[in-house]
């Protein structure tokens, strides 16, 4: 029997991590996600991991299964990553069954140093704890004769049985797969064995996570799914700078690299945070005994890798997976190159398989490892080539010149070094420009209806009004101000270069941006709106001819990409000019200062702030009554009681019961509601009582049109006798604030009445 | 004075060509309607004068006050003369928001009304004195 290392698993030993647990940066939460689908109160079985290309899964999952063991909780876990060098289904099932079996008998025996042991079937055998012995014994005699019997088919789903089986036995296996696209090559049986795989776990009985790349994952479990499975699912993305310049400091140190800030950052900028594309360089740079401590160090080891090192290796086999064939290989690097510094864009399908010269089967199985492996992406008719990534771009350039254009390598080299040496400092002046960009998209996603003083969006008003005034008497005077805008309920925002990609010529992808949306919330045409907003360059006040520039741009980006209703933003760190204030009135667009925006945000989060504290208030009362019957009666007297107790006067008591029952006569009413239910909240502060009043169904929109506003003609004191209609303007009348909106399925009427002590 | 009729289940009184109608503690549509039918009956047997009196009236909601509305113009039609009495400050107050107030007068209570109606409606004089 094999003897291990002992020392393997205990506290903060890897057992099949690569790297500590104190090591492991910016995937704590996913980490734990992945650990507690092992514990018995979760409430989900599965897990798809959705991973972009080479961001540290197979990491975090042998991280996962390290903790797994340590806890030695009540799962057994098993980490099976599929890889490049399987050739066949019947192998790579094979290969399932003994590391099933192995990690269960290292579990079992509390020995972390049997989990990537080798051992053979009969020590496997022999090492099984007395209550797996049985159906392990079975199981390894019917994959015998299967194997005997020539019955790949059987083979495979009896190796794959395993999960169930231990389950069956009393064993709750929590198996972690990883590299499920890889499936999608093995060979030498008619065996669907991604599906296969997922096929099996989904019926294992116990917990599972299945990884694979984004672009595949889920369409390789669709099949195997069969709607019976629930799984959920986690997106695995690039790391974030923080989380990446901590990893390079952390793999340096381990690996006794010099390095400094700068070139810390040039590693994290130029490899996008791409954790396998760091640990390629650090590990070159300790091999070779490199100093980072200047871009010349960093971008000599940088081509290095791209020209012969890991990074060299990885796009290599990558790219032999796609195109096994040297020459469709080669017109492959061409197309690919050729594509990506053109004009850009997408281009028809046909016309690459035309210049690959492929059969249309061929070709189909090329363009889609390409998509998959986002190196292309695929969209019905239209494929475009990846131009994202930096690494894979100056790799795709190296090849491409080597083998297509056959230049000379020390040329290549030479020209590759001296171009990302030049390349480094503009690398880093956009890092620095995104680092301080204003974040335009993220706040444009987070309108949501709130009311903002109109000062906000208009620049010359804030500047004659605010300016130079101190923060509390600013912050007064804001919510003081009764001119307010409506921010629309933004659906969706996006940078304005996803629209119309060569806005990316004048501005940086993360300074302008495009957000589709409603106004008032409410979901017709007549209320869809798009807002393009862009953050302009300028020491001083933005003038007259910039900002006209920036309007024009923005136009034609609305008009290129047919929007209808348009509403123009432009922000300037220093605002703008008298002149430039007087065009965005001509042009009825906004404009904002930096600090305009950064009130603009904190009202933002005070509202949404506001908004969870609707949802979590703890000094709250909630109703539901059935419609009609003269139920509001009810919500009358409940009402009545809850304001007694924060000492309403009488007078307010009965204008909030008068005001209630009117909301309720409206849900009534109006809504067609199909549970002929009202549901309210009433919710208690120290200075006011809050009531939410909604219903199910559909409302007129001349109900919904008067939210805050009067209804056209019936004015309270003109003395018609009509007064139909009427609730919701009594309703603003007694109550201090009353909002009036739809929500998905109905409406919801929020009014608020305040204390007044005297 | 007549004792209190509960036949369309809205308490009344009438006193020769006078009538007093009381409304429910709710003032809603039904409550509303079952005072309209009340005036108008009593319209049709010859009142003159009418007196609503919210003594018990708690609660009003907008669809009762536009069932007022109707009233209004129904002893306005039939040229008699409409009272309101007994209202508390907090109905009055939404009396003067949907302009009820313009078109009823109000009376401090029923006496007070009865009082003022009685001038412009008085009593009918007995036959055959």
């Amino acid at each position: 029997m094999p003897s291990r290392a002992r020392h393997k698993g205990g506290k903060g030993t890897p057992i099949l991590g690569r790297i500590t647990p104190d090591e492991f940066v910016g995937r704590r939460d996913a980490l734990a996600q992945l650990v507690k689908l092992g514990s018995s109160d979760s409430s989900e079985r599965g897990l798809l991991l959705l991973s972009a290309p080479s961001v540290g899964v197979s990491e975090l999952l042998r991280q996962a299964y390290d903790e797994l063991f340590r806890e030695r909780g009540d799962v057994v876990p098993i980490y099976f990553a599929l890889n490049r060098s399987d050739k066949t289904a019947v192998g790579t099932a094979d290969q399932f069954l003994r590391t099933f079996l192995l990690q269960l008998v290292a579990f079992r025996r509390h020995d972390p140093g049997l989990a990537d042991a080798s051992l053979s079937i009969a020590d496997l055998l022999q090492l099984a704890a007395p209550g797996d012995y049985e159906w392990v014994e079975r199981l390894l005699e019917m994959t015998e004769r299967a194997r005997v019997d020539e019955d790949a088919r059987t083979f495979i789903r009896l190796c794959l049985s395993a999960p169930q089986r231990s389950f069956a036995g009393g064993a709750r296996p929590f198996v972690l797969l990883d590299g499920l696209e890889l499936a999608e090559h093995l060979n030498g049986v008619d065996v669907p064995l991604g599906t296969e795989i997922a096929q099996a776990l989904f019926h294992s009985g116990g917990p599972y996570v299945l990884a694979g790349l984004r672009r595949h994952l889920l369409g390789a479990v669709h099949n195997a799914r069969n709607g019976n499975d629930s799984a959920g699912s986690l997106r695995l993305d690039r790391l974030s700078d923080d989380d990446a310049r901590a990893m390079v400091e952390h793999v340096a140190r381990r690996a006794e690299i010099t390095i400094n800030d700068q070139t810390r950052d040039l590693i994290v900028q130029q490899t996008a945070g791409n954790p396998m594309f760091i640990t390629a360089l650090l590990r070159a740079a300790q091999e070779r005994h490199i100093a980072l401590t200047s871009f010349r160090n960093c971008q000599q080891l940088y081509v290095d890798e791209l020209m012969g090192g890991r990074i060299h290796r990885h796009f290599t086999s990558l790219l032999e997976e796609i195109a096994p064939s040297s020459s469709v290989r080669r017109s492959l690097v061409r197309v690919l190159y050729e594509a990506a510094h053109g004009d850009g864009g997408k281009t028809m399908v046909e016309t690459w398989r035309k210049r690959l010269n492929l059969e249309p089967e061929s070709f189909q199985k090329i363009t889609r490892q390409l998509h998959v492996h986002e190196l292309a992406s695929l969209d019905a008719n239209f494929i475009e080539a990846g131009k994202g990534a930096l690494v894979w771009s100056d790799y795709l350039s190296a090849r491409y010149r080597l083998e297509v254009g056959a230049e000379p390598r020390a040329l290549v080299v030479a020209d590759m070094l001296t171009e990302t040496l030049k390349r480094a400092p503009h690398t880093m002046a956009r890092h620095y420009r995104r680092e301080t960009a204003l974040g335009l998209r993220e706040l444009l996603e987070r309108f949501n209806c709130q009311r903002i003083p109109a000062s906000l969006f208009h620049y010359d008003r804030f500047s004659k009004t605010h300016k130079g005034t101190e923060t509390d008497e600013l912050m007064a005077a804001l919510d003081a101000e009764t001119d307010l805008v409506r921010l629309p309920q933004v659906v969706h925002a996006a940078s304005c270069a996803a629209f119309h990609p060569p806005i990316q010529q004048v501005c940086d992808t993360e300074r302008c941006a495009v957000a589709h949306g409603f106004d008032a919330g409410q979901y017709a045409d007549a209320n869809e709106i798009v807002w393009i907003a862009a953050e302009i360059d300028s020491k001083l006040e933005a003038g007259r001819g910039i900002t006209e520039v920036w309007c024009d741009r923005l136009m034609q980006v609305a008009r290129v990409c047919g929007f209808n209703k348009v509403r123009l933003w432009l922000v300037a760190p220093e605002g703008f000019s008298p002149d430039a204030s007087e065009l965005l009135k001509e042009r009825d667009a906004y404009g904002s200062s930096r600090q305009q925006l950064e009130l603009l945000t904190e009202r933002i989060n005070v509202a949404s702030a506001a908004m969870a504290r609707l949802e979590v208030a703890p000094d709250e009362f909630e109703m539901v009554i059935p419609m009609g019957d003269d139920t509001e009666l009810i919500a009358a007297h409940t009402v009545e009681q809850i304001a007694r107790r924060i000492s309403f006067r009488p007078e307010a008591i009965n204008q909030i019961k008068t005001a209630l029952v009117e909301a309720c006569i409206n849900a009534t009413e109006h809504s067609l509601s199909p549970d002929r239910k009202i549901y309210q909240r009433f919710r208690v502060e120290s200075d006011r009582l809050v009531i939410t009043v909604s219903s199910r169904g559909v409302v007129p929109a001349s109900l919904a049109s008067q939210n805050g506003d009067a209804p056209e003609g019936n004015d309270l004191t003109e003395g018609t006798k009509e007064a139909r209609g009427w609730g919701l303007k009594l309703i603003r009348t007694l109550m201090d604030e009353v909002e009036f909106e739809r929500v998905d399925d109905g409406t919801r009427l929020r009014m608020t009445k305040y204390l007044r002590k005297d | 004075m007549a004792e209190p009729s509960i036949l369309s289940q809205v308490r009344s009184r009438s006193d020769g060509n006078m009538a007093v109608i009381y409304a429910a503690d709710y003032l809603n549509k039904l409550s509303g309607e079952r005072i309209e039918r009340e005036c108008r009956r009593q319209l049709e047997a010859g009142c003159r004068a009418l007196i609503i009196c919210f003594r018990e009236t708690e609660l009003v909601n907008s669809i009762g006050i536009s069932i007022l509305l109707g009233v209004i113009n129904v002893v306005e039609n039939a040229g008699a003369r409409l009272i309101f009495s007994d209202v508390n400050q907090q109905t009055i107050q939404l009396f003067e928001m949907l302009g009820l107030t313009r078109h009823v007068a109000l009376a401090k209570d029923e006496r007070e009304a009865l009082t003022t109606l009685v001038e412009f409606a008085p009593p009918p004089k007995a036959v055959g004195h």
